[in-house]
């Protein structure tokens, strides 16, 4: 048991920890991470059965990886802990014994004799002590007065607060990854859907995309009325950025889409033969029109397809959601029996072309589109994060106080001998030790001066 | 009075301050130092400038895009060094680092990066946007004085020039972590947690400021606890800064991730 615990407590473990898990992490930023194993094939071979067995290709959720940060969290643990008994004992109730000869053989340190009796040095040392804002505590003992003075000694836990807020910033992770939740809502405008365990329902009143003048997008946003019970209990505009937040809950703007399945097409029909003959229509696919021409003509629309290809046995599909081939197939009906049909183009107006001669002087052009919208928000509960918070804020006060909150000691011997004190004083300064070096002459400076 | 010509004469008197240096560097007078330092502290102001005019003309946080963040980093490298010339006098390290600020700026000036000011895309319209980058980059200036000053200490004979060199080099990365770890990966995770739903997603950029955060945990563990010094602490603090340059820099062109705005 000993022996496990001064492995777990040794610097020596932590360092090898650091090297492994810099090492591993880099791993899983070469070898791209959560890919199929048809990807990995392709990509190297012979390679990729062991690599998924190693777990290389999830390195960061593998068994190992939390293993490995798991004893880095035990460590941490132990070696915090272990040491900070001895501390607390050295900041509480210091060691105040102590004999010239070790005084002397410190780094920092200087010696002088002064006239008067010992007690009036002692008071003389202290208050210079105090003045220069040591804390100072004393003991006499056999015609030696043994003086430490201190300041600033919040600064011998500064490790210990920064691996503390790491320790808790590593129970929120593991509080994130056991109790977190997450998943994607849908929504059109005016659509309810319940939030998964959450006990309420969320509506998308209005979504809009904003653009800047050159284009580009500027923002997406969601106005969300949460309802419980059915009833309407706040409303939030919900963007990049800005998430809602109702009990414990987030929710997110993440993505976006237009809802296809509403489209309405504005399609104008013209005649080769007459210049002057243009009629507008809006449509939506399944719906007829009359379109007013001696023949009785009727125009339907079969289909919509946002992203028109030429799919397989040059079928034709849509390739993605996005309008970027927007394609709607025409048809047109006389005495109630379908005469003619084609495919017309937003963006390639004159490539459409009538198939069936009753067709052949009609011209038929999508010439817009609109549609409602969706917006796909994320619900995320997320138990961890209170945690991560706090102990980020330990983790920085820790620092702050390790690096900057430095604690420095001053240690004075006083033995008097023949009517005169001798006075040995020796300094220590773990951080900061030049600008402490300055202040322990400047103080044994002004104690020679005096009385 | 423009953002570029102001950016022209901040890069210009850096140049001029890393030539002073030089002459420095051979001539070992304390006054041409001090000469080398004025115009070193007069690029930085003009730099200032041209950061602030960039912020008013395009409207958001001056480092959205690679030639604004190098300017930026080149500006944060340029103040780390004046401050810790001012509080620790290294003008020895000044032609080495006043090189590496013109160096960031002649990259940012390359064609290959794109200057134009851009709207910012929804992701990034956020405050945390500065916080996050400028305490990000700043740290890493400063692990850029650790790395040029490590560098010293290792080809350094003088002992007592080796000796200050260590400890310059500890003094800066004692400035530098704190920033890294408050910019780099405390404020990244409040930001990812209000931009993505989740504080912590393994991004390549991520891992590699983790990466990069243990190499330093480690030059402090190594130099603290067990007493290492001058030698393997400098090479610990170099591998430190180019584990930051390559979170910087690398990721973004090496790797994808989320991180794929600058």
């Amino acid at each position: 048991m000993k022996a496990v615990i001064r492995f777990l407590s040794s610097v020596k473990l932590a360092i090898a920890l650091l090297i492994i898990l810099a090492v591993a992490s880099i791993v899983g930023t070469l070898i791209p991470q959560g890919r199929t194993a048809e990807e990995y094939a392709v990509r190297y071979g012979g390679l990729s059965s062991a690599f998924i067995r190693l777990q290389l290709t999830a390195v960061y959720h593998s068994l190992w990886y939390l293993a490995l940060l798991g004893l880095f969290a035990l460590n941490l643990l132990v070696c915090t802990l272990t040491r900070l008994s001895p501390k607390v004992r050295r900041a509480r109730r210091p060691h105040l014994a102590a004999d010239p000869k070790s005084l002397a053989a410190a780094r920092i340190k200087d010696r002088f004799k002064r006239t008067g009796p010992l007690a009036d040095a002692q008071a003389d040392v202290q208050s210079g002590l105090k003045r220069a804002g040591y804390r100072v505590r004393s003991s006499v003992e056999g015609g030696r007065a043994c003086l430490l003075g201190r300041k600033r000694t919040a600064g011998l836990f500064g490790s210990d607060i920064v691996h503390a807020g790491l320790l808790v910033i590593i129970a929120g992770g593991i509080a994130s990854g056991l109790g977190g939740f997450k998943t994607s809502i849908p929504l059109k405008e005016g659509e309810v859907a319940a939030v998964p365990k959450a006990g309420f329902e969320v509506r998308l009143d209005e979504f809009a995309t904003e653009y800047y003048p050159d284009g580009a997008v500027k923002d997406w946003k969601s106005t969300v009325t949460v309802l419980e019970g059915g009833k309407p209990v706040l409303t939030e505009i919900v963007e990049v950025n800005h998430p809602l937040a109702h009990k414990g809950f987030n929710l997110y703007q993440m993505d976006y889409g237009s809802d296809w399945e509403s489209v309405t097409l504005e399609v104008w029909a013209k005649k080769k033969s007459d210049p002057a003959f243009l009629r507008k229509f809006n449509l939506k696919p399944g719906d007829k029109a009359a379109l007013g021409d001696p023949e009785g003509t009727e125009v339907f629309v079969r289909r919509f397809l946002p992203d028109f290809v030429l799919g397989e046995a040059n079928q034709p599909e849509t390739r993605s959601l996005q309008p970027n081939n927007p394609a709607a197939l025409v048809e047109g009906y006389r005495g109630g029996a379908k005469a003619f049909d084609g495919w017309i183009f937003a963006q390639y107006p004159d490539f459409a072309q009538m198939h069936g001669a009753e067709g052949a002087d009609l011209v038929f052009e999508l010439k817009g589109y609109t549609a409602g919208e969706y917006s796909v928000l994320e619900a995320a509960k997320d138990p961890g994060v209170p945690l991560v918070w706090l102990g980020s804020i330990l983790l920085m006060a820790g620092l702050a106080v390790a690096f900057y909150w430095p604690t420095w000691e001053v240690r004075a011997v006083l033995e008097e001998a023949g009517g005169k004190t001798d006075v040995v004083l020796g300094g220590q300064a773990a951080k900061s030790r030049d600008r402490f070096e300055k202040e322990f002459a400047a103080l044994v400076a002004a104690l020679r001066r005096t009385p | 009075m423009n953002e570029s010509t102001l950016f022209a004469a901040a890069m210009g008197l850096y140049f001029l301050a890393a030539l002073i240096y030089l002459a420095f560097l051979f001539g070992k007078k304390d006054k041409t130092a001090k000469t080398a330092f004025i115009p070193a502290v007069a690029g930085l102001v003009i730099h200032t400038g041209a950061l602030i005019l960039r912020t008013v003309e395009s409207g958001h946080a001056p480092f959205t895009n690679m030639y604004e963040s190098l300017s930026f980093l080149a500006w944060a490298t340029a103040l780390a060094f004046v401050l810790i010339n001012l509080r620790f006098s290294i003008p020895k390290a000044g032609p080495y680092l006043m090189l590496v600020t013109v160096a960031l700026m002649a990259l940012a000036s390359s064609p290959l990066m794109p200057k134009e000011t851009a709207p910012l895309v929804p992701a990034l319209q956020s405050y945390w946007l500065w916080l996050h980058v400028s305490v990000t980059l700043l740290g890493e200036a400063f692990f850029a004085v650790a790395f040029i000053t490590s560098l010293m200490y290792l080809s350094a004979r003088d002992p007592e020039k080796k000796d200050k060199m260590d400890s310059v080099s500890y003094r800066a990365v004692a400035v530098g972590f704190p920033l890294f770890t408050l910019g780099g990966l405390v404020f990244g995770m409040v930001w990812a947690q209000k931009a993505w739903g989740t504080y912590w997603s393994w991004d390549p950029k991520e891992v590699w400021s983790l990466i990069t955060w243990f190499v330093f945990a480690l030059y402090l563990h190594t130099r603290i606890v067990m007493g290492w010094k001058g030698k393997r602490s400098a090479w610990i603090a170099i591998l430190g800064f180019l584990a930051a340059l390559f979170t910087y820099f690398g990721v973004n062109y090496l790797l994808s991730g989320l991180h794929s705005y600058a």
